[in-house]
């Protein structure tokens, strides 16, 4: 995965696989990155083309520690697969999905 | 090609093998003249698979205790099945709670998805301390 800073946005790009193999590690960077108060994250699917339950469970307990300490996350570029597996887990009711990037870096500023 | 195929795998338990089994099963289902041009259903056979094995590394073999996953992928002419045979632990799927999808959960959604997205979940231990699991998905004619 790849950590990038867009502003006073920190944009996670997963890789093309989101498994059971890089479920922990995303847990770990989002657990540090999220000790800050009032963190702004992006979850960048765009390079995904496969997640499974572990990875569904990875966003769940990011979206945890962000929102624990005052902070929002949103998902960006979901593929096809993705979005199947939101709909049937009905995570696409949890999640703020966003088509692009772009899209959910907008969502910062509307949202002040 | 024949309508009937099977392949018999055997690796460690181990995540490491995940990535190269699902690559492998992905890109062999995709050649099959059933599943060609059917991304969705290839998409659920590819999490059906990832779940079952990822479960077998995570709950059959605790970390102490590796052992192998004999994977046996049987397609015919009107289904596919993937079978799982491993040494470790066994368990009662039905024991297992359905999650709560209108709470969720950062777990819990493996067996529920792979009964969501394949027809037939079968589970079984035998007396020599073998479990199988079988996830057969019915083919259309």
């Amino acid at each position: 995965m790849e950590i990038q800073k867009r502003n006073d946005v920190t944009v996670i790009v997963m890789d093309d696989r989101f498994d059971a193999a890089v479920a922990q590690k995303l847990k770990d960077v989002v657990r540090n990155i999220a000790e800050q108060d009032r963190i702004k994250l992006v979850m960048d699917l765009a390079k995904t083309r496969f997640i499974d339950s572990s990875g569904c469970g990875a966003l769940v307990a990011s979206l945890r520690a962000v929102i624990k300490n005052n902070g929002d996350m949103k998902i960006a570029s979901p593929s096809a697969q993705a979005r199947s597996l939101f709909q049937l887990t009905r995570l696409n009711k949890v999640f703020e999905i966003y088509d692009d990037v772009e899209a959910a870096l907008k969502s910062f500023s509307q949202n002040v | 090609m024949e309508n009937e195929l099977t392949v018999r795998i055997e690796v460690p338990a181990e995540m490491i093998m995940i990535r190269p089994l699902d690559v492998f099963v992905r890109n062999l289902i995709q050649q099959l003249p059933a599943f060609c041009g059917t991304e969705g259903l290839v998409d659920n056979l590819e999490l059906a698979f990832s779940e079952a094995f990822t479960n077998i590394c995570r709950h059959a073999y605790k970390s102490e205790r590796k052992g192998p996953v004999t994977i046996v992928i049987r397609v015919g002419s009107n289904q596919l099945e993937f079978r799982f045979e491993d040494n470790g632990e066994s368990f009662d799927p039905d024991k297992v709670r359905s999650p709560n999808l209108d709470k969720p959960c950062e777990g819990g959604l493996g067996i529920w998805l792979m009964r969501q997205v394949m027809d037939e979940y079968l589970y079984h231990s035998e007396k020599n301390g073998k479990n199988v699991l079988r996830l057969i998905k019915h083919i259309s004619a």
